[in-house]
């Protein structure tokens, strides 16, 4: 009976993130890195308004990233004359402090653009030009720092390091890019190498990786600029590649998703949206569809059943892809941009600065509020981040948290 | 086939709308003065105009106009600002993207473009004391909709061609063309949406395509009459 009640809670536990691993992360599109934040109670409908706007902080600098939310803070980055900022503010939008980490970007889309990891009491942070630093949730102070360039003979991407790192245990994961050193693994506590791994020996494609955690091993999943890579978290062997062929590849933005043996990506530049089976054991993966009309750049995707939900590019509107087959069965127009997901309705964030609430049904993507940002600075490309009942937008210089529940 | 049925559609509905009457130049600008609010226009010292232009990115734009002349438009280009500006007398851009931050006077050719946008009656109007010359030169259709084709010779040499809703009177289609690494490109700007603001009539989108290929869609979200501007934001900075 107890080896029953163990097994339950086991599998239990590996569905809840924080649980198995005895961690709480605090990361990039949510628990899971998938877009979906498991908020109850949210509002069904918004006023034609929007919803109510708490409050708004518009200092941060310049950037896209998209915020964290602790138990008392929020941690956002931000550039200003070029410098990388951490910025640290409590839950009701007051400015706490912030602390230098990097050389920021701006050659082009000048800002910041990763979102910052926390764990406990550490936040981690990445900048445009390859910085990675580990910073004290209290103070903003530096325990340890590297740069993916100097440190590890990395190349910039030509829209710079937007990789907002993964951390799994006591290992940090970030994608240098060069030739010998693809992805590396650093301990979390001290940035100390655990392995190097030469991946497909290229250059970072902009992704944020995914864990996959399997009987047998705990795989890394991520891009490079031509390949997807799945690496054993253990000791960074390559386990198996998967081609990106089209033109002009080198956006592989989009944090690809893990689903009962199946990998889902959308993918920029021709690659399109696929799905993979991965062997049981984890080392081998096969094609099971593809579709190049699904040209996503970095909105992300949501998987909801049988349905994936994201953008188009070239062509501005949101589309539905059936996730066995991989066709593409409903679209909907509303620009083009970020989604996620929380309590059964998808949230859209499009370049035209429109957010839109939208209600899954089967293929449909249903319509039921939207309403226009006025506050904020730039382009419009960053992902909303949903906690304890608001809805947190970053515009540039912007954070919006607006009440929907 | 399809375009000569539809012309000969247009050419029929107009002669029925205008009682077998002889159109004429003169009735054509006089009801899209009308028709766009030209007299209301008339008192109004500045526009200021804020929307999205989408040229593969969609990226804030806004645009300031002051009579009688000046021009100022404020846009991102990988999110990075630019400017173009006319203050009466020099037309001047800058491109930090393209890695030089300084601004550059515009040379001729372009720097027509942007007089022509400066003008804050727009070109039709007074037309004879600007120096330029308008005919009327036919009928046509644009996006189905039958259209006065008027030719604009500008006083400073080139020709633009004004399609004028034929019921409405509001301009459908502008077009004309711009050297383009030493060739010669058609552009053609499509008038969408428009709507009343204080009594004149301003369309909210504007669609451009060059050699026949979409280039860039302007929205506006907001166009406000007045708004108090300095006028030496139109000149061109010395840097």
């Amino acid at each position: 009976m107890k080896h029953i009640l163990f097994s339950i809670f086991a599998a239990f536990a590996l569905l809840i993130p924080g649980i198995g691993s005895g961690q709480e992360i605090l990361q990039w599109r949510g628990f899971n890195r998938d877009g979906v934040y498991n908020e109850t109670g949210l509002l069904k409908t918004w006023p034609a308004t929007g919803p109510e706007l708490l409050w708004a902080f518009d200092s941060l600098g310049n950037g896209y990233g998209s915020p964290v939310i602790t138990k008392t803070n929020i941690f956002i980055n931000g550039e200003t004359d070029t410098v990388s900022y951490l910025f640290a503010l409590d839950l009701s939008g007051k400015f706490l402090w912030k602390v230098k980490y990097g050389k920021e970007w701006v050659l082009n889309y000048p800002g910041s653009r990763s979102t910052p990891t926390v764990v406990d009491d550490l936040v981690y942070v990445t900048s445009g030009w390859g910085q990675v630093a580990c910073l004290e949730t209290r103070s903003g102070k530096e325990r340890w720092s590297v740069n993916m360039m100097t440190d590890f003979h990395g190349t910039a991407p030509r829209f710079g390091f937007a990789e907002s790192v993964l951390i799994s245990g006591n290992t940090l994961y970030c994608s240098p890019g060069s030739p010998d050193t693809n992805v590396v693994a650093l301990d979390r506590f001290t940035g100390r190498i655990r392995w190097i791994s030469k991946g497909a020996g290229e250059i970072t494609s902009y992704c944020s990786p995914m864990l996959i955690s399997l009987p047998q091993r705990n795989i890394l999943v991520t891009f490079s600029k031509t390949n997807m890579l799945g690496i054993d978290a253990k000791d960074g062997k390559l386990l198996w590649s998967y081609k990106q062929e089209g033109e002009g590849v080198d956006c592989q933005v989009n944090t690809p998703i893990y689903e009962n043996g199946f990998i889902y990506s959308v993918a920029g530049n021709g690659n399109g949206a696929f799905r993979l089976q991965l062997s049981d054991e984890g080392t081998k993966i096969t094609e099971i569809w593809k579709n190049g009309r699904c040209d996503n750049l970095m909105g992300g995707f949501i998987k909801v059943n049988d349905y994936i939900y994201t953008s188009g590019y070239e062509i501005r509107q949101y589309y539905t892809v059936e996730s066995t087959g991989g066709k593409i069965v409903d679209s909907v127009k509303f620009d083009r941009g970020t989604i996620c997901f929380a309590d059964g309705m998808l949230y859209l964030y499009n370049e035209k600065g429109q957010v839109g609430l939208f209600k899954p049904n089967g293929p449909e993507m249903d319509q039921v509020s939207s309403f226009k940002l006025t506050r904020g600075t730039k382009a419009h490309f960053s992902h909303p981040v949903i906690c304890n009942g608001i809805m947190y937008i970053r515009h540039g210089k912007s954070l919006l948290a607006y009440k929907i529940k | 086939m399809r375009k000569k049925t539809s012309l000969a559609v247009a050419v029929l509905m107009i002669c029925s709308m205008a009682g077998a009457q002889e159109v004429n130049l003169a009735d054509i600008l006089s009801n899209h003065y009308k028709a766009t609010g030209l007299g209301n226009l008339r008192k109004v010292n500045t526009i200021t105009m804020t929307g999205t232009i989408i040229q593969q990115d969609a990226m804030p734009v806004k645009i300031i106009k002051m009579r009688p002349d000046k021009y100022l438009m404020e846009f991102d280009v990988q999110d990075i600002t630019g400017f173009q500006g006319y203050d009466g007398h020099t037309a001047w851009s800058t491109a930090p993207w393209s890695g030089n931050p300084k601004p550059q006077v515009m040379p001729d050719d372009r720097a027509g473009e942007l007089r022509s946008r400066g003008d804050f009656d727009g070109l039709l109007y007074n037309w004879k004391e600007k120096g330029h010359s308008v005919e009327f030169v036919g009928i046509d259709t644009v996006e189905k909709t039958p259209a006065f084709k008027l030719k604009i010779t500008k006083k400073e040499g080139g020709i633009e061609f004004y399609y004028l809703d034929a019921t409405k009177f509001t301009i459908l289609k502008r077009k004309y063309s711009r050297m383009m690494r030493g060739q010669e490109v058609a552009v053609e700007n499509y008038f969408h949406e428009y709507r009343m603001v204080q009594g004149v009539l301003f369309a909210f989108t504007q669609v451009t395509y060059f050699g026949g290929q979409l280039y860039n869609t302007l929205q506006f979200d907001t166009i406000q009459l007045n708004n108090p501007v300095d006028t030496n934001s139109f000149r061109m900075p010395v840097r």
